[in-house]
């Protein structure tokens, strides 16, 4: 090879792909993609921007994290709440927030929204759904508040009050019902913690703690754990037992370390020819 | 390739021991492990094909396109630029930039997956720099 390919690879590891499929066909598949589930919301109001996200991350039927972050930054005034694999939704939005950063040093602005749900939604579409990422983009730039949501294959969506993930029906029952345009913050942060709370009493998927973030064209407010409608009580009972509770009816002891009784000799047999090698 | 593709097609696949053949030509088993020609064109892996074939497809759009609009010249002059500088006089093995190419192919000022993650498959090449270097200048 004189010169090497122009082109950047995949950066994606296919080494083991011949090997699967040779699983696959004597009979092993590959193990299901468990399904997620969460609740993010976002809803537009006079100033800017409110994001909600409630804080549970599952694993099946598994509670992985009762206290999860599911707003990541973007930039100063781009924040982007994602649903689906967490892995898949970390790693993204921080390349992306990588990517815009750089995008922002060379152009010398203040980002835009568009520029990171485009950035986004290429990236989706170019991998055709792998990447399990469902996220809500918004923020304030000058063209003033936005705010999309991003499928996993790369569509999108522009929205006054967009809600994502396996509590999405229930979250937008409540902004259908109570979203009107022109909100005031205090009114329209009310209605998000009210339709997140909606996703975490009714989806199985989500739960635990609402997290809540407020862009507006000055400042950006991210309020972790905003509501705890589910702290844990104490308990009722103590279960500590006694010493001695379990009865036994046989104790033996077993000493791991072997001793040993080591007689030192001075002057023995071959102390001599020792002596000599020094 | 005079196609105006978007996004790779399914195209027919190929498979080359060109990167793992010894000198008589055949695959070096002792050195890059067992191998099986056969199976890698059968598989079908759509995702694999489409991520590797990505950048290659949306290039040859654009240069079909310059080709069009503007003549031969021009995707001409833009290969013969990457040309001049892939070339690279150092150590081919070493993991190495090219920040005229990446300026060239217009991602400099860009993070992908490509520039932070090396495919194990990379990794695990031995670092055989004579070999490497009788490859590269054929003797």
């Amino acid at each position: 090879m004189a010169t090497a390919s122009v082109y950047s690879g995949p950066g994606f590891d296919f080494t083991n792909e011949v090997r699967n499929n040779f699983l696959t066909e004597r009979g092993i598949p590959l193990p299901k993609a468990t399904s997620t589930g969460t609740t993010i919301v976002g809803c537009l109001f006079k100033d800017g921007v409110i994001l909600g996200a409630d804080t549970r991350a599952t694993e099946g039927p598994i509670v992985a994290d009762k206290n999860c972050e599911k707003i990541h930054y973007i930039t100063d005034n781009i924040r982007c709440c994602g649903a689906g694999t967490a892995a898949d939704t970390e790693f993204t939005t921080a390349l992306i927030s990588s990517n815009m950063e750089l995008h922002s040093l060379s152009t010398g602005r203040k980002p835009r929204v568009v520029t990171a749900m485009t950035m986004l939604k290429q990236m989706l579409f170019r991998y055709q759904g792998q990447i399990g990422a469902a996220l809500v983009l918004g923020g304030v730039d000058v063209t003033g508040p936005q705010l999309f949501t991003i499928h996993p294959h790369g569509s999108t969506d522009k929205l006054p009050y967009v809600t994502m993930g396996s509590g999405s029906l229930a979250a937008m029952a409540v902004f259908e019902a109570q979203w009107k345009p022109n909100m005031e913050r205090a009114e329209a942060l009310d209605l998000v913690c009210a339709a997140v709370s909606a996703g975490i009493f009714n989806d199985l998927g989500s739960g635990s703690n609402v997290d809540a973030c407020v862009i507006t064209a000055s400042h950006t407010e991210t309020l972790r754990n905003f509501v705890k409608p589910n702290e844990r009580v104490q308990k009722e009972r103590s279960y500590t037992f006694r010493r001695g509770t379990t009865e036994w009816t046989k104790e033996d002891v077993r000493a791991l370390v072997v001793e040993e009784d080591i007689t030192h000799i001075t002057g023995g047999r071959g102390a001599e020819e020792a002596m000599d090698t020094s | 390739m005079e196609s105006l593709r978007i996004v790779p097609g399914k195209g027919d696949k190929a498979a080359t021991v060109q990167d793992t053949s010894n000198s008589f030509g055949l695959h070096d088993t002792l050195k890059y492990g067992p191998r099986s020609l056969a199976a890698e064109v059968q598989s079908t892996g759509k995702i694999r094909d489409r991520l590797e074939n990505w950048e290659a497809t949306q290039d040859n759009l654009k240069l079909q396109m310059q080709r069009q609009l503007f003549g031969l010249h021009m995707p001409m002059r833009l290969m013969m630029e990457r040309k001049i500088v892939s070339q690279n006089p150092h150590m081919p093995i070493l993991p190495q930039s090219n920040l005229h190419l990446d300026i060239l192919m217009g991602r400099d000022e860009t993070l992908e997956c490509a520039d932070f993650m090396t495919s194990a498959s990379e990794m695990a090449h031995p670092l055989d720099i004579h070999a490497d270097m009788e490859k590269k200048l054929r003797m």
